[in-house]
């Protein structure tokens, strides 16, 4: 039986693309951040080429998914976020396509990017540079107040400030390992489960069952965290424009 | 809180996995449920790998550069479709929806203000309407009674003058019967004082008694 990690392994199509002696192939993973986004502009584009003003389900779903992150922006950034929607929709979008693609069993291709620390780990460095930057344009040096909450007795600042730096940079491994482990994890209990199915033959039926009932709640992750990641990102944008 | 984590994941002897279900436990945190399926495959990926002695793909580091670069040709991609296609092409519709709608709406109020405005114009008609006819009714009414005050005004006048004429008729003949009675009752007198004691009184006379008769009377 194949180690229940061994689907994350990468596998390079085509041409071996080296820059510089860097080794940058399209993998698997390459391949399945493409289907995501075909999908995504599939998804919003064929769906709203109608633009009835009564929609039709397909329609209704683009605009849905339009509402919920433009909701969600206004909602946890203000009227000040929505120059940054374009960015948190996409990154919605991006996250929930490659989840739930991810739980697609496409031959040859298969593959979730977002189980991948390092994909995930770049998305969440570039929402925190992004985030530090747009703080140290809109307050300048008043963003350093940011790590000593106002209010709080001066002769706590030796404990407090360490404290506020260490979560304020932390933000980006929590918000990257929460979305990497929890794809990891669901891939990899998947796999083990069907690899029961086959070890227990006819008692298989039992894990097989587990197994239909966890992809049920795999697709409920998947949506999920990209939703718990995108409203952290605008939680974290908030707090960059409004400094607490 | 999840930084040590990190390097933690390719740790995987005995003493390590509990800490590390720890940690997994503490990823899981947005995700309740999520928690116990991450142990158990935690636990189980631990288990294959210590036999297998293999590391998670995920840590391998030269598989780091193409996935960013193809992470952020991606991205940059769908960023691009979404701010100029997607995006504005949704915000049309529901633009076009909601102006639609605010459209709909101010047409409907503008009808409804209209239609109250024709109400109120006809309620004011047949308020006027009643009230001039109420003003020619209650004018005829007063005409009638005025018409009918005359006439009977006239009708008495007219029943009070044949009543005194009527009055002044029996009072001539009264008189004129009252005139006869004392000539009769004169001549009667004078024929039985003739006849009783032979004396012939004058008409004059007779005259005179009787009326001095009546008059005691």
């Amino acid at each position: 039986m194949a180690s229940p990690v061994a689907q994350f392994e990468l596998k390079s199509y085509g041409p071996q693309i080296e820059v510089g002696g860097v080794d940058l192939s399209f993998t698997n993973s390459a391949a399945m951040m493409v289907v995501a986004i075909v999908g995504i502009v599939a998804f919003l584009t064929v769906s709203m080429s109608g633009r009835k003003l009564v929609p039709g389900r397909w329609q209704l779903m683009a605009e849905l998914s339009y509402e919920f992150v433009a909701n969600m922006v206004k909602e946890n950034v203000g009227s000040e976020g929505r120059k940054y929607f374009p960015f948190i929709f996409s990154l919605f979008m991006f996250i929930l396509f490659s989840n739930l693609f991810g739980m697609v069993p496409i031959p040859e291709i298969h593959y979730t990017p977002t189980s991948q620390i390092i994909v995930t780990f770049a998305m969440a460095f570039v929402v925190f540079i992004g985030v530090t930057l747009i703080a140290l344009a809109r307050h300048g040096l008043k963003f350093f107040t940011f790590f000593f909450p106002s209010g709080a007795p001066v002769y706590m600042a030796p404990l407090l400030i360490p404290i506020e730096v260490i979560s304020y940079f932390v933000r980006p491994v929590s918000l990257s390992v929460r979305l990497f482990a929890n794809m990891m994890a669901g891939h990899t209990m998947l796999k083990v489960f069907g690899g029961f199915v086959v070890a227990l033959g006819v008692f298989g039926v039992a894990p097989l069952a587990l197994i239909v009932a966890l992809t049920a709640f795999e697709i409920l992750v998947a949506v999920l965290q990209a939703y718990v990641f995108t409203i952290l990102t605008c939680l974290y944008l908030h707090d960059a424009i409004h400094l607490h | 809180m999840c930084g040590p984590a990190l390097s933690g994941l390719n740790e995987n002897t005995g003493t390590e996995l509990d800490s590390g279900m720890k940690r997994l436990l503490r990823f899981s945190a947005v995700l309740g449920g999520t928690g116990a399926f991450a142990l158990i495959a935690k636990g189980a990926m631990a288990a294959s790998e210590s036999g297998g002695g293999g590391t998670l793909p995920q840590l391998d580091v030269g598989t780091f550069p193409t996935q960013i670069f193809w992470l952020f040709v991606t991205f940059i991609v769908l960023y691009i479709a979404m701010s100029k296609v997607a995006i504005p092409r949704i915000e049309y519709v529901l633009e076009e929806r909601h102006s639609r709608i605010a459209e709909d709406l101010d047409k409907a109020g503008k009808l409804k203000a209209d239609a109250e405005e024709v109400q109120a114009n006809y309620e004011k008609a047949l308020a006027d309407a009643r009230g001039s006819a109420q003003k020619l009714i209650g004018k005829t009414k007063d005409e009638a009674a005025g018409k009918n005050a005359k006439a009977e005004a006239e009708a008495d006048a007219v029943a009070a003058k044949q009543v005194k004429e009527a009055e002044a008729r029996i009072d001539e003949a009264r008189t004129e019967a009252l005139a006869n009675v004392k000539d009769v009752v004169s001549e009667v007198a004078g024929d039985a004082v003739a006849k009783l004691i032979g004396v012939k009184v004058t008409k004059t006379d007779l005259k005179k008694a009787v009326a001095l008769a009546m008059e005691t009377k």
